[in-house]
Parts: C-alpha cells; sequence; structure tokens
C-alpha cells in the first residue's frame, strides 16, 4: 500500500507527512537535551543528570515505537543501508532526489548513528554516576552540605585503587568523546536537512513541528 | 467539508496530548524502576519492595497501552481521510461517468456540476460569466438529457445511486 506512494513520478508523489507527534515531541526533546548537556548544563551537575535521564527515558520510549508505532515511525520504515545511503546522496548531488514515506536511507544511517551515540553518552554517564538518579544525588550532595559525610564512605570503602581510577578516566573520555562527536553528528544532521530541503524545494523541518500539513 | 478541519484539529490535539502523556509516564517510570530496582538489590525483598515492583511493572504496562492505543488512534485517523478522498474521488468519477453516458457538452457537465453542489441559477451564470437565460437554458438541456423533470429529481438521480447497492450503470439510465 506504502509502495505505490512512491512509485509515481515527481509531482504525482504526495509530500510525505510522516512524522506522529510522538516522534515529534521524542525528536525536539531529544535535541533540547543534546543542545543542554552539550554546551549548557553543568557537566556532573544536577540538572546535567536530570538531563541525561529526561533524554534516557525518551530515547526507550523512542526505540519502543519503532517496533510499535505507525509505519513510518518504524525502524522497517527505514533500514541501515549504507549503499542505499551513499547513493540517495549521490542523488542529491545530481540535484533528483528520490521522496521516501519516511527517512530517506542517508538519514536513516544518520538517526543509528545519533541513537547510538546517545545511548553510549547515557551509558557511560550512567557509569560515572554509579546509576544514581538526579534526586538521590541532589539529596547526598544537600546531605553532604549539612557535615554528613557518610553517602561519600561507600565510594572510598570500595577499592580506590589505580585501576578504577584509570577505569573512570576511560569512561569519562568515551562520555566526553561520544558527545562531541554527537554536536558534529547533529550539526552535520541540521545541514542535511537544509540541504535536503533545498534539493526537494520543500521545507523538511515543518512537517517536524507542526505534523501534517492542510 | 466545513467541520473537517475542525474534526482534524481535534484528532491531532489528542494524539498530541497522548504522545505528550507517554513521554511524561515514561520519565516517571523510569526513575520509579530505577528507584525499585536500587532498592531490590540493596535491601533484602520486602513487602515494600515487592509493592514497588508491582507499581512499576503497571507503569511499563500502562505505557505499552498508551502507546497501542496512540497507534490505533493514527491509523483510525489515516483510515477515515483515506476513506473519505475515497468516497470523494469515486463520487467524481460516477459524475463523470454518468454525464458521459448522457452526452453533455463541456459547458453542461460545468453547468451540471455546479448544480449538483446546490448553487443557484444567478450564482451559476456570475461564477461563468453568462447570462442566466444561458445557464437557465443550459439546465433545461441537462435536465431533458438526463430525463428527469427538475433539479430535485436531478440531485435524487445521484443520491439514488450512493444510496442504492451500486453505481449508476449506463444501461439502467437508458
Amino acid at each position: 500500500m506504502s509502495d505505490n506512494a512512491n512509485t509515481g513520478g515527481g509531482a504525482k508523489v504526495a509530500p510525505p507527512d510522516p512524522w506522529d507527534p510522538l516522534v515529534r515531541i521524542s525528536h525536539w526533546t531529544i535535541a533540547a537535551a543534546v543542545i543542554i548537556n552539550g554546551l549548557l548544563s553543568k557537566p556532573g551537575g544536577t540538572v546535567h543528570v536530570w538531563v541525561g535521564w529526561i533524554a534516557m527515558s525518551v530515547l526507550a520510549i523512542r526505540l519502543g515505537w519503532g517496533l510499535l508505532g505507525p509505519r513510518e515511525a518504524r525502524f522497517s520504515a527505514f533500514p541501515p543501508d549504507p549503499k542505499a545511503a551513499v547513493s540517495h546522496l549521490l542523488s542529491v548531488i545530481r540535484g533528483k532526489p528520490r521522496e521516501y514515506p519516511s527517512h530517506n536511507p542517508a538519514g536513516a544511517m544518520m538517526v543509528y548513528a545519533l541513537w547510538a551515540m546517545l545511548a553510549v553518552v547515557i551509558a557511560t554517564g550512567l557509569i560515572m554516576t554509579d546509576a544514581k538518579s538526579p534526586i538521590t544525588i541532589a539529596e547526598e550532595r544537600a546531605a553532604v552540605e549539612q557535615g554528613d559525610w557518610s553517602s561519600l564512605a561507600n565510594r572510598s570503602a570500595g577499592d580506590d585503587s589505580d585501576d578504577s581510577l584509570a577505569q573512570s578516566d576511560i569512561v569519562k573520555g568515551v562520555h566526553e568523546t561520544a558527545a562531541n562527536l554527537m554536536l558534529i553528528l547533529a550539526l552535520i544532521h541540521v545541514a542535511g536537512v537544509a540541504v535536503e530541503s533545498h534539493a526537494l524545494r520543500r521545507n523538511l523541518v515543518r512537517p517536524m513541528i507542526k505534523g501534517p500539513p492542510k | 467539508m466545513t467541520n473537517r478541519p475542525e474534526a482534524r484539529r481535534q484528532g491531532r490535539s489528542q494524539t498530541i496530548a497522548l504522545a505528550a502523556f507517554m513521554l511524561m509516564q515514561a520519565v516517571a517510570a523510569v526513575f520509579f524502576v530505577a528507584d525499585a530496582t536500587r532498592d531490590l538489590f540493596e535491601k533484602p525483598p520486602g513487602a515494600h519492595s515487592i509493592i514497588e515492583a508491582l507499581i512499576a511493572v503497571t507503569l511499563v504496562a500502562g505505557i505499552f497501552l498508551a502507546g497501542w492505543q496512540l497507534r490505533l488512534t493514527l491509523e483510525r485517523m489515516y483510515a477515515q481521510e483515506k476513506a473519505l478522498d475515497t468516497a470523494r474521488g469515486d463520487f467524481i468519477r460516477i459524475i463523470d461517468t454518468q454525464f458521459d453516458d448522457w452526452g453533455l457538452t463541456p459547458a453542461e457537465r460545468e453547468v451540471g456540476l455546479l448544480a449538483l453542489k446546490g448553487l443557484d441559477i444567478s450564482e451559476i451564470a456570475r461564477l461563468r460569466g453568462a447570462a442566466q437565460g444561458t445557464v437557465r437554458a443550459q439546465m433545461t438541456r441537462i435536465y431533458a438529457k438526463a430525463g428527469v423533470s427538475g433539479r430535485a429529481q436531478f440531485a435524487a438521480w445521484f443520491v439514488e445511486d450512493l444510496l442504492g447497492d451500486g453505481i449508476g450503470r449506463p444501461d439502467d439510465a437508458a
């Protein structure tokens, strides 16, 4: 049924309006989270951890939606296919990109890359904070400020050997590298949307904000 | 047709609300599940942690149900949209076939379609930039070709087809 939507020629294809509310809200929530935690919030601060946890739940929901959601939101609508991605990029350069009902193949690769980076950043973040929720962290900090240092006891009780210190350095390095990589990917993503919008002569951002036209 | 955008907007804000609710639930669930897991591992399981685990499971199940509901709503909206388009497209096709069958001229077709849409003679005349007398004469010719006595029967011709068990077959008209 969806196949004949994109086999017709050029103008006959109705511009796809694929983004359901959940895709839109999760997209912008994660975009905001990346900007806040990548550029604005203090690393390790309560806000930083809060935003990370919210991003984690939104990512979880979005991945679930990739199995449960409407056709365009499902992973099957945009399988990872590097070959198709390259040929799509070539067609964009030639100025004749095809319309796709969901992400185009290059966009699909970008989506998976961003999700993977996000997952790495979240996982390493959880390791660094000992998977403590921001609420726990805030409580502990308040306690320490009041002179109760017992929450620090656990940490020093565990072996603070060179090994675990080196390990935490690695985790921190991965966290920061993946975060920077994600910011770079996000920039490429924005540039890609701009180029594709220009090539299709159609604003691709609008459906992500307002949903279906008309 | 006038209340369609209204209905669509309503359906849309409904789905947005549902999606936003789902995400809020997810944030809540992640915190709660993390807390419950922590309790479960740090203390020996007691009534408290069992209840907490139960709540966590219910919360997650609720998210899946909300997601399922959202998907159904979206699919229903999509199907309605499609059905409406199909019906509209089919109706136009039926009218076209019938007009062919009656052998209406292009001008008569346009006048006939406007008449079916419920425009009166003066409006049709204004739209087509023709004299009212011309339109009236065209209408008379249309009625004659269709073999009906007037506008009411003319309109009823098509509605009857929609209500009956099928679309206007050429032999029926003869």
